[in-house]
Order: C-alpha cells, then structure tokens, then sequence
C-alpha cells in the first residue's frame, strides 16, 4: 500500500513541526517576560504588548501541546480499567472511547471555524495591530489536528482488532 | 438531558479522556439552552486573558529540566550533609529533599523517578526495610504540593482567583505538618537503626553547599521574589526557566544543547494536557453558572448542613472519593468553581479552603483505583502493584491524619496571612 509511507513521513514531519513551535514559543515567551521585568527594572518602562503576547503564547503553547499529547497517548485519562481488564477488552473499550474523542474534537473545530469567520468580518486587534483571527487561528487548526490524531489512533486499533494488522 | 450525563460519565470511567468528556458535557448544556456552540471557541479561547496562567509552562519546563541534570543528586547530598547525622536521617533526607524537589517541579511523578531512583537504593543500603522505603519514596514523591511555587497551588489560584502570593504563604505550615508527621512516623519505625549516615561535619556541608551553588540563588530569587512582591508569579517562572536553562546547559553542561528541543517538547506535551482540560473547564464552569447550579448545589446543601463544621466533614469525605477517581488538575478546574461558593456561605476562607482540597487531593496519588504515584512507583522500581499500594498504606494513614488536622485548625492556613 502506498498510502502507508506517506501517512509515516507525514507523521515525522508533523512532530517536528510541532517540537520546532513548542522551542521556538517558549524560547520567546521567556525572554520577553525576562526582558519585560529588566525593561521595568533598568528603565521604569515596558511593552505595552509583551503581557498580552505571553498571555497568547500560553494559548498557543497549550493547544500545540495538545496535539503533541496525543501523538505521544498522554491526554489525562481516568485510567483504572486498563490495570484490570484482560487485553481484548482494554483494546475495544479504547476504541470506543477515541472514536468519542475523534468526534467531540471535530465538532469543536467547526466551532472554531465559524468563530474566526465572525472575527475575520469584525477585523478585532489585538497586539497593537495584529488581526485577532491571526492570534486565534490556531483554535480551528489545533482542534482539527487534535480530532485527526484521534482517527488515525482509532484506524490503526480497529486495523489491529478486526484484521490482526499489529499497531506499529 | 440526564441520560447523557450518565453516558458521558460513563465515557469517562472508561478512560475516555477528559478533556473530551468536559468538552461534550459542556456542549450538550450549551445546547440544550440554545446557545449558539461557536460560544465553546470563546470560552477554550479565553485561556489566553487569565493573568499568571504563563507560570504553569515556564515551571514545568524549569522543573523537567532540573529533573534531567545532575540536580537530585546535588539536593541529596546537600539534605545528606545537613540532616544525615541525625539516626534515621536518611528517611528525614528522603522526605526534605522530595518535598523541595515536588515544589518546583509540581506533582507530575517526576519527583519518583528523579529522586526516588536515588534515595530507593540508598534506603536499602542503610539497613532501611525494603517495604518501608517503597512505602516512603512513593508517599514521599507528591509531599511538596502545598509548598510555594508548585503548579497546582498556582492552579487553584488561577481558577478561584485567590491571590497565588497568598495561598503560598497559607501552605507553609500545612505544608510543614505533613512533612513533620511523616519524619516522625519515620524516626519511630526505624528507632531501632541507630546508625547515622554520617557523623555532621561542617566539611562535608560546605562541599555540598559548594556543589550545589548554581542552583541555591533558585529558592531565594524564586521565594524572596514573590513574598516580597517584587515579581509576580509569572515573572519568577520566566526567570527561574530562563536561570535554569543558563546553569545547566550553558554553565554547568550537564544538559547538552541538542537534548533540550525533547526536553521542551515533553514538559509542554504535559502542560498541553492541563490546560486543554482547564479550557473546556472554563466553558463547563460558565454553562454551569448560566443554568445556576452553583446556587441550586448552595441550597441543597445548605438544607442538609447547618454548621460550617458539618459541611467542611462532608467536604472532606467529598474530596478524598474525588481524589481516588480524578487527578489532581482536573479536580481543580472542575470542582473549585463549584465549591467554591458553597464554602463561601460556611464562610471558609478561600485560601483555607484551597490548601484543604489541595491536601484532601494529595491523597488520591496514592488511593487506588488511579494514585499516579502507586502507578510510577509500581512501575520504576518493578513492583506489583498491590505490593506498593500496602507498603503505602501506612503513609496514607498519617497523611490522612495530617490532612483532617489541617482541615480543622484553619489556623494553620491562615497563620501568615494578614487581615
């Protein structure tokens, strides 16, 4: 199946994408808040927007991170059964509960979506002059990131239950 | 509408994760008022406008990375050199040293397996039983919690809107009774140990104190910053990351540079998880208040519960099955808002009250069927799980017992506080 290697290098790429925002977000976001207190410090002064850019990379730092959590199966879970039930069950069950999660995470998505159109028409700022859609845009496109990597996890368990195909 | 709350539920006993679970929830009541849903986007959204929130990724990732150095042995030695004359001091080593590590970490497990695959073998050595020291690494690896600057204190704060500066100086002695009560549960078990680690030598301090120099400012910038007010929480978090990224990788080298990309990665793949759930939670919480529930829960309450003594036992017992089900972050986002205006009407002090669910929460690490503490215990020194959970048990009794103190004498808590 060609289908296979291309999904695989798609999924390299995608961590690494991810991993290169994470640095680069958090690199940032401490060198402004330091920045910002040695500004007030030296020079009694500050950027107007270097609390609202950190407070926005918290969002960002949160959703990349989501997604990120769900390649490496660390989404807080209430994880009890899993101890106790034989194998085939833990499977199904988790099967179960990730084609929930697939469909929760796409309807928030669309959700999002339709929220950055309304804020793409009322042309809101923020940072002194930035579109807030810009700022925002990441909503729809974690979320849909986030409910793509729950179906591929829910593809590749059903791959593993009904055609005993061994998830990777 | 009940229906699917059971559904969800359900869902999330099955190990749904939660964040989905909030998610849906607060949907399906958005919906059944007739909200437009685009409301869900607002709210994850407004993530981005709480004040503070940037501590939680800069002392998670400070604390991961301090995990990966040379740090824990450093702290060991310098706790070695200071209590280790002491008979039975290695177990008072083990629980200082935890305590102060959990704080700056925060209560991920990181503690157990930084720590405890130190002082686990070192406990042995010394003649320690071996079920004792499971017992004592495992208790030991969330001990911390109620010590300034650890995330969920920061947590609670954010969601209650209780001054963080505050709920830090409240810890301090609640914090201090769990960590006495255990040392002296330690000192009894092993009263028969007579012998000493080591004779105390202003040497051997001074070598440690030596050794650990980079990192001592930590605590003290960290601390006198924010008791002080000179820096806001999220400042001491952007210094403490940006100071501990300078020591370990460009000072002392213990962390090679091209190890800190994955270093980053997993310490926001793990605050990509809290906040998630704190997200969906800011939108259940808002559902919740427009349908009056807060005040619909307060009059129930109320008409069963007259006197604030009452109502903080009925907390407790609430809190502790609450522990041995959800984690301690989600509880937080979840329950706080609830809670919170009921123990208003008890007139609980909020910081009081945070230090209790706090302390009630820290248990649950260690109740099954979830204690995360039994779980990376069980799994990093290859025990059974079961085996971990009764070398615990006798910890969680005097935790217990420090926890419904702490409850009590609201004085603790509120003992630095002014006003």
């Amino acid at each position: 199946m060609k289908l296979q290697p291309l999904l695989n290098r798609l999924d390299k790429a995608g961590a690494a994408a991810e991993t290169a925002m994470l640095v680069s977000m958090l690199t940032v976001m401490m060198l402004v808040a330091v920045g910002q207190i040695l500004m007030r410090e030296a020079f009694g002064t500050g950027f107007g927007w270097a609390d609202e850019l950190v407070r926005l990379m918290v969002l960002w730092l949160a959703l990349v991170g989501s997604i990120a959590a769900c390649r490496e199966n660390r989404h807080i879970r209430i994880d009890a059964l899993s101890h106790i039930l034989p194998d085939g069950a833990v499977k199904l069950i988790r099967l179960l509960v990730d084609i929930f999660a697939t469909a929760v995470c796409a309807v928030i998505a669309v959700q999002a979506w339709r929220y950055l159109q309304i804020e793409i028409e009322y042309g809101d700022t923020v940072l002194v002059n930035t579109p807030a859609w810009m700022a925002h845009s990441i909503m729809p496109v974690a979320f849909f990131l986030i409910a793509y990597r729950f179906l591929i996890d829910v593809l590749k368990q059903a791959g593993a239950i009904f055609f005993g195909r061994t998830a990777e | 509408m009940i229906l699917f709350s059971i559904v969800l539920a359900f869902l999330a006993i099955l190990g749904a994760p939660l964040f989905a679970v909030i998610a849906a929830s607060a949907m399906l009541g958005f919906y059944g008022q007739d909200s437009d849903l685009m409301i869900m986007a607002i709210e994850i959204q407004s993530i981005a406008s709480m004040p503070f929130l940037a501590a939680i990724p800069l002392f998670t990732f400070a604390g991961y990375l301090l995990s990966e150095s040379n740090a824990p042995k450093r702290l060991v030695r310098l706790t070695g050199a200071m209590f280790g004359w002491m008979p039975g001091g290695l177990a008072l080593v083990c629980l200082a040293a935890c305590a102060f590590f959990t704080a700056f970490t925060g209560a991920s497990g990181v503690t157990i397996i930084a720590l405890g695959a130190i002082l686990y073998p070192a406990l042995k050595e010394d003649g320690y039983g071996d079920k004792f020291n499971l017992g004592l690494v495992t208790s030991a690896g969330s001990l911390g919690l109620l010590f300034a600057p650890s995330l969920p204190l920061i947590l609670y704060g954010v969601v209650a809107k209780v001054s963080i500066d505050q709920l830090f100086l409240a810890g301090i002695l609640p914090g201090l009774l769990m960590l006495i009560m255990l040392a002296g549960y330690s000192l009894w078990v092993n009263r028969h140990i007579r012998k000493p680690i080591s004779s105390f030598s202003l040497k051997d301090v001074g070598a440690a104190l030596r050794e650990s120099l980079w990192e001592l400012p930590l605590p003290i910038v960290v601390l006198g910053g924010i008791y002080s007010g000179f820096f806001a929480v999220s400042e001491a978090a952007a210094i403490t990351a940006l100071y501990v990224v300078i020591v370990e990788v460009f000072i002392l080298r213990e962390i090679p540079l091209r190890k800190l990309p994955q270093i980053m990665r997993s310490s926001m793949v793990l605050v990509g998880g809290i906040l998630i759930i704190l997200g969906v939670s800011v939108a259940s919480t808002s559902y919740m208040i427009d349908a009056d529930i807060p005040q619909r829960l307060f009059e129930v309450v109320e008409n069963l519960v007259s006197s604030p003594t009452t109502f903080l036992i009925l907390l407790l017992l609430f809190l502790l099955i609450l522990g041995a089900m959800l984690d301690i972050f989600s509880a937080i986002v979840l329950v706080v808002p609830l809670i919170l205006p009921i123990a208003a009407g008890y007139n609980i002090n909020e910081a009081h009250l945070g230090i209790v669910f706090l302390a009630a929460m820290q248990l649950g690490y260690l109740t099954p069927p979830v204690g995360l503490n039994l779980f990376i215990a069980s799994y990093r020194f290859e025990k059974p799980i079961m085996h971990v959970y009764s070398a615990t048990f006798p910890f969680l009794i005097i935790l217990m017992l420090s926890v419904i103190l702490i409850t009590f004498f609201p004085q603790l808590s509120l003992f630095f506080l002014s006003e």
